[in-house]
C-alpha cells in the first residue's frame, strides 16, 4: 500500500476510535458515578467561599456537596469518621493558618462533633493531642508525641496508657481491629512506613523509602500509603501504593507522571479507593487542596495519562476509571447514615 | 620624658583595644549557656551525605564532633553525634512551625568549625520529624539534638 495512503488512512482510523473511546472511558467514569453515589458519605477539607479551609460533605459520585462547619474565623483540615460514623474526628487552626502537608497533625486544636459537623467540642488546647487517631471502639484516641504514643480516653481526657514511638514521627493510625498502629518513621532511613503492634510496641518495616501518610484497609491487614519511587526522572511522582502489614508484597494502585498522589483511603468495604492528585508535591494543603479521586480496587494497579515512563515500569497496569470530583485534601468515606439523609 | 609618656599611652591604648576585643569575643549567647541540659565546645568532624535544602520537608541531619570542653552537664565521650535542624539554613532563621526554640550564629555547617552548642539527648525526646542518620547500624551512641549553636574559637 501507498506510503502516504496508509498514513491517511491510520489518521482517519484514529480519529474515529479517539472519540469512540473517550466515550467509552465517559460511560464507565459515568457507571461508576452511578455504582457509587448513595454509598454513604465523604467527608473533606476545602477552600470556602470565605476562603477558609472548612470541611464538607459530599456523596461519593460528588453530588449534595454542603459546607459542614462553615467558620470564616478558623481554617479546619484532617477530618476522619469514628469507626461507626457518628462522630467526626479533626483539627481547627488560627485563620490565616498555612496549613502543612506534615505538621497538621501537630498544630492547632483537636475538635471533635457529630457527623454533620455539629456540636463541635474543643479537645485540649493548642497542639495539643498530636496526631489523634480513633480507637475501633471510638471511645479512646490515640496521640503521637515526643514522648511516646499515648492512648488517651475520651470521656476522662486521662492518658490510660503509654508506649514508646521508636521513631515515628507524623500520621499515626490505629487499626479497625484495634491490634494495630501505622505511622510514618525513622527506621533504617527516614521516611519509612511502619507498623507497630498496639499491645507489644514491636515495631516492623512496611516500606522503606519517602513514603508517607499511610492508613488502614479495613482487614487491618493491608497499608495503603503514597510512595515516590527511586529511579525516576528527577524529582519523580509520587504513587499510590499499597501493602500487607508484614511488608512482604508491595504494589501499586494507581499513579500518573506529572501528578502526586496522596490522601489515599479506602471505602468501608475496602472496594473502592479515594484519593488526591496533585501537581505539586505535598497534597496542596499548602494551597488549596488537589482533586478527590474515585476509584475501584479491581482495577489496581492503574495508570493515568500517557505516562510512559511509569507503564514501561509496571506494565500490567490498566486504564481504570477514575471519578474526579472537587479539589479538597484529605478525605474520608464513610457507609454511615448522617442526620436523616442516607 | 616625653617619650616615655607617649609610649606608656600608646601601650595603655593597646592594652584597652586588646582588651575591648577580647572581651567581645569571649561574651557567650546567655542562649546557649541557659537552653538545654548540656553544653559543649566540640569541633564539627565529620558531615556524611549531602545536606538537604528542600523547603518542602524538614530533616535533622547527624553530625560527627570531637567534644572539646563540656561546660554543662555530663558527657562521657571524646565523639559524640548531633542532629541539627535543616542545616542548610542559617542558625539565625531555621526556627518554625515544627521546631521553634532553636537558633544560634552559624550561618553554615563546615568541617573543621568549632561550635559551642546547647544539647539535649536523646533527639527523640526533643525532635519529631525525619532523621537522616548516616551512622545508623553503625554508631549506638544516643544522637544529641541541637537547640542552640554558636560559632567558636578552638
Amino acid at each position: 500500500m501507498d506510503r502516504r495512503m496508509l498514513s491517511f488512512l491510520v489518521l482517519t482510523i484514529g480519529m474515529i476510535s479517539a472519540p469512540a473511546g473517550l466515550r467509552a472511558q465517559e460511560d464507565r467514569v459515568a457507571q461508576l458515578a452511578k455504582e457509587v453515589g448513595d454509598r454513604g458519605w465523604i467527608v473533606f477539607a476545602a477552600r470556602a467561599e470565605n476562603e477558609t479551609w472548612d470541611l464538607f460533605l459530599m456523596r461519593p459520585d460528588g453530588s449534595d456537596r454542603r459546607n459542614v462547619t462553615n467558620t470564616p474565623d478558623y481554617e479546619e483540615g484532617g477530618p476522619r469518621f469514628s469507626p461507626d460514623g457518628k462522630r467526626l474526628l479533626y483539627r481547627r487552626f488560627a485563620k490565616g493558618t498555612v496549613i502543612s502537608h506534615d505538621l497538621w497533625g501537630f498544630q492547632g486544636d483537636l475538635m471533635i462533633a457529630d457527623a454533620d459537623g455539629s456540636n463541635p467540642i474543643q479537645i485540649g488546647g493548642d497542639r495539643e493531642f498530636p496526631w489523634a487517631s480513633w480507637s475501633p471502639d471510638g471511645k479512646q484516641i490515640a496521640c503521637l508525641t515526643p514522648r511516646g504514643i499515648q492512648i488517651v480516653d475520651l470521656a476522662t481526657r486521662e492518658v490510660v496508657r503509654d508506649l514508646p514511638r521508636k521513631g515515628i514521627y507524623q500520621q499515626l493510625f490505629w487499626s479497625p481491629d484495634g491490634r494495630w498502629f501505622c505511622g510514618v518513621a525513622n527506621a533504617r532511613i527516614l521516611w519509612t512506613v511502619v507498623r507497630m503492634d498496639a499491645e507489644t510496641g514491636d515495631l516492623n518495616i512496611v516500606h522503606e523509602f519517602q513514603s508517607c501518610t499511610p492508613d488502614w484497609f479495613p482487614d487491618s491487614k493491608h497499608i495503603i500509603f503514597p510512595s515516590r519511587p527511586a529511579g525516576q526522572d528527577g524529582y519523580g511522582f509520587t504513587q499510590l501504593w499499597m501493602s500487607d502489614g508484614e511488608g512482604k508484597e508491595a504494589r501499586m494502585i494507581y499513579g500518573e507522571d506529572g501528578y502526586h498522589i496522596y490522601g489515599g483511603a479506602l471505602s468501608p468495604d475496602g472496594e473502592y479507593v479515594l484519593f488526591t492528585r496533585c501537581a505539586k508535591d505535598g497534597g496542596g494543603s499548602e494551597d488549596s487542596g488537589a482533586p478527590i479521586c474515585v476509584m475501584r480496587m479491581a482495577e489496581a494497579p492503574a495508570i493515568g495519562g500517557p505516562s510512559e515512563a511509569l507503564r514501561k515500569v509496571h506494565p500490567e497496569a490498566k486504564d481504570a476509571a477514575v471519578l474526579q470530583l472537587v479539589a479538597g485534601w484529605e478525605p474520608c468515606w464513610t457507609y454511615a447514615e448522617i442526620g436523616d439523609r442516607k | 620624658m616625653r617619650i616615655v609618656s607617649t609610649v606608656a599611652v600608646s601601650v595603655l591604648a593597646f592594652l584597652c583595644v586588646s582588651c575591648a576585643k577580647r572581651s567581645q569575643t569571649d561574651a557567650v549567647d546567655p542562649n546557649v549557656t541557659t537552653r538545654g541540659s548540656i553544653e559543649v565546645t566540640a569541633e564539627l568532624a565529620e558531615i556524611r551525605g549531602d545536606l538537604i535544602d528542600d523547603p518542602m520537608y524538614d530533616y535533622a541531619h547527624v553530625m560527627k564532633y570531637e567534644v572539646l570542653q563540656v561546660h554543662r552537664g555530663t558527657v562521657d565521650k571524646d565523639v559524640i553525634y548531633v542532629g541539627h535542624y535543616n542545616p542548610a539554613e542559617p542558625r539565625s532563621s531555621v526556627a518554625d512551625a515544627r521546631v521553634q526554640e532553636i537558633g544560634g550564629n552559624v550561618k553554615q555547617f563546615r568541617v573543621g568549625d568549632v561550635h559551642r552548642m546547647a544539647l539535649e539527648v536523646p533527639i527523640d525526646d526533643y525532635y519529631m520529624g525525619g532523621i537522616i542518620n548516616k551512622y545508623f547500624g553503625e554508631v549506638n551512641d544516643p544522637i544529641y539534638w541541637a537547640v542552640w549553636t554558636d560559632k567558636a574559637a578552638k
